[in-house]
């Protein structure tokens, strides 16, 4: 009689697994869901479809606003201000834009490339969606309604952050003033949801990563050489 | 079904696993699915001809127990 009741209960619990993945198919059962690394355990359509109900998972946005420690790697070269993909790194007028598109699984805390101090906080607001937008940023086919661009004064010159939501957030905080002294690798501000950054350095920097290349907030060399001044 | 499908009291072991075993697969093929980037016909292909090697086996097992 024990083997029976034990052979039913584990049957009952493998048929709940099946019902609870059925139920939720496509997406991934809460049974699993926690042991799926996070592009798996919210597919970018269910994102989307919070996005334009106003409505989040609490999870999902636990894990939108988390914001680990990061340890800068030693040296001097510049690290990536976000986590994300490098979308290009054009160069224009002596100036090398690198563009990191992050995504919804991307830590969007944004971190200081170098050391310095905070020369300007510029903010760009609602209406800014001209042609402009695309321009300076590179981001050929994306609209950025709102920017702030974060203007450090280093020792090895002056570099900017420009960070961009998309048409999806439009927030952006930023956690220094002008006239602050930041580290290398402090953080610096928040996108919310949306979002692009780039970083605007010197031409003459020798940049370290490439289109595509992954890079990770306060982490991620992605650029030296830079003289100092 | 000579101790297969029940046994003395309880459910046989080899209806039993076979259950158990047809569950996990599945659960594990959504897991594969979820991972891997794998054709859907090629993953129902995978899946079926892992199931029936699996079921073979526990048939198997259970007739050989049973010798």
């Amino acid at each position: 009689m024990i083997l029976l009741i034990v052979q039913i209960v584990i049957l009952c619990f493998l048929a709940a697994c099946i019902v609870l993945w059925a139920f939720y198919f496509p997406y991934p059962s809460p049974l699993v869901r926690a042991w799926l690394p996070p592009r798996k355990r919210w597919p970018e359509a269910q994102v989307r479809d919070w996005l334009r109900s106003g409505r989040f998972q609490r999870a999902f946005l636990r894990h939108f606003y988390s914001d680990p420690e990061r340890t800068p790697p030693p040296g001097d070269a510049l690290v990536a201000p976000a986590d994300g993909l490098v979308l290009s790194a054009d160069e224009r007028g002596g100036v090398r834009y690198l563009v990191i598109a992050l995504s919804f699984w991307d830590m969007h805390v944004q971190r200081s490339p170098l050391a310095g101090k905070v020369v300007s906080v510029e903010a760009q607001g609602d209406t800014f969606m001209d042609y402009e937008g695309f321009e300076f940023a590179f981001l050929k086919e994306k609209v950025c309604p709102v920017q702030k661009r974060l203007v450090l004064a280093t020792g090895a010159g002056q570099l900017a952050v420009r960070l961009i939501t998309s048409l999806a957030a439009r927030r952006i905080e930023t956690w220094v003033a002008e006239g602050e002294r930041v580290e290398r690798g402090q953080r610096i501000g928040r996108i919310l949801l949306g979002s692009t950054v780039v970083l605007e350095l010197p031409a003459t920097a020798r940049l370290l990563v490439h289109k595509g290349e992954r890079v990770w907030a306060g982490e991620t060399p992605v650029a030296e050489g830079l003289v100092p001044t | 079904m000579n101790g297969f499908l029940w046994e003395s009291g309880h459910l046989g072991w080899g209806i039993f696993a076979l259950a158990v075993f047809t569950g996990l697969w599945w659960l594990l093929a959504d897991l594969v699915w979820r991972f891997k980037k794998v054709q859907f016909a090629w993953l129902m292909a995978g899946l079926a001809a892992g199931w029936v090697i699996g079921a073979g086996l526990i048939v198997l097992a259970f007739w050989l127990g049973k010798l």
